[in-house]
């Protein structure tokens, strides 16, 4: 009985069709060797499995030593972003069978100074999150009793996008500028603030204009645009700076605070 | 922003981008044509000035044999292209970032943004054109 249903399970995986991805494999491994290298590995795939099921399978099968992030699989987590075929893609949306017959190189996400193999250092853009601000600030907060605060469909369509961010930091690999100078708030972190700003419930968007507004804020974005290309989660992290931008443009237009 | 650039505890790997990081892929390529347009804009603004300059001193061969040289002509060619790419491109995202209303609760597709912001800048130009020329 169990070799008539293995013979089935090989059957199954046969129709299913089973192919070989090479795998060129980012590596830094400090403590063995200072300078990074390649790597190949070989991994049987079918047509439902991602590059992170191949890591996986190169963690279990091959070579245990493979360091990278995950969590969820399934593209709300964030974790497994990584520079796939030189375009930063979350490894658990990505499909082998997309790179069919061509060795799929995978590289850390660019623009981060690299820990170990896949894994970054991420306490920059961690640092940058918190700086903006990233909560409602109410000047008084209503009593619980007298309702929640209440909002127009229009209302919560103008912040809505870029509350969908999921922290995978993509966009800052996509990002030439941030590439070039560490110090720009860049293009998640802008998009946040800009989700509190456009959010009507908040009540001191001034707040965080000292933060976009600074010379590392909105200013050093020249419009690449690649953010949004690269974003998961349909989020356009350039729209909020260009709009950003012109919210500080106008602010000029503005009376001064009173108060202040 | 100002942030503390403590010294890592631990090695990293940091590789730095090299100047021919703009040809890995066709986005960035087409963005570096962009914001190359910019040399050809101040250098075609340059020569306009030194255009004017001749009328203004009354030199009119001097200006006529200057604009009918096949290098000014070359020259503006080239411009005029690079102007026309960097408006188009610039149109485009305009229509991304300042939607346009076409109603109560309908805004403009990215296309009829363009659309809309060339229509716009064609009333504009014959406005001027009008105005200083064909009056």
């Amino acid at each position: 009985m169990a070799t008539r249903s293995q013979g089935v399970l090989d059957k199954m995986t046969k129709e299913s069709g089973v192919e070989t991805a090479t795998l060129k494999v980012f590596r830094y491994r400090p403590e063995v060797q200072t300078e990074p290298y390649v790597q190949e590995y070989k991994v049987p795939y079918r047509r439902d499995m991602v590059v992170l099921d191949a890591l996986n399978y190169i963690k279990d099968h091959i070579d245990g030593t493979l360091s990278y992030r995950w969590s969820c699989r399934m593209g709300i987590c964030g974790s497994c972003g990584a520079n796939v075929d030189g375009e930063p893609k979350l490894t658990c949306a990505s499909f082998l069978h997309e790179f069919k017959g061509k060795e799929i190189k995978i590289e850390p996400l660019a623009n981060f100074p690299v820990i170990k193999d896949l894994i970054v250092n991420i306490e920059d853009f961690m640092e940058k999150l918190d700086h903006i601000k990233p909560w409602i600030i109410r000047k008084e907060e209503t009593p619980l009793e007298k309702g929640e605060y209440r909002q127009t469909p229009e209302e919560l369509e103008a912040y809505k996008q870029f509350s969908m961010c999921i922290n995978c930091m993509l966009c800052y690999a996509a990002c030439p500028i941030y590439g070039m100078n560490e110090e720009f708030l860049g293009p998640a972190a802008t998009a946040l603030a800009y989700r509190y700003i456009a959010d009507t419930r908040d009540q001191d968007h001034e707040a965080r204009f000292p933060m976009v507004h600074d010379k590392e804020g909105v200013w050093e974005c020249t419009l690449v645009g690649e953010c949004s290309v690269a974003c998961p989660k349909g989020v356009d992290p350039m729209l909020a700076i260009q709009k950003t931008k012109i919210l500080g443009a106008t602010q000029i237009l503005k009376p001064p605070r009173r108060g202040k | 922003m100002t942030r503390e650039n403590a010294p890592s505890k631990y090695p990293e790997y940091r590789k730095q981008l090299g100047p021919g990081w703009w040809l890995s892929n066709q986005r960035y390529t087409l963005y570096m044509i962009r914001e190359l347009t910019s040399f050809f804009i101040s250098i075609y603004a340059i020569i306009y000035i030194y255009q004017l300059s001749l009328l203004a001193s009354g030199d009119f061969s001097s200006y006529d044999l200057f604009v009918r040289n096949p290098a000014t002509i070359g020259f503006s060619i080239i411009a005029l292209f690079f102007t026309l790419y960097h408006a188009v491109t610039w149109f485009s995202l305009m229509g991304r970032i300042q939607v346009v209303k076409l109603g109560p609760k309908k805004t403009a597709t990215p296309l009829q943004a363009i659309a809309i912001n060339l229509l716009l800048l064609l009333i504009v130009s014959y406005a001027i054109v009008y105005l200083f020329i064909l009056r």
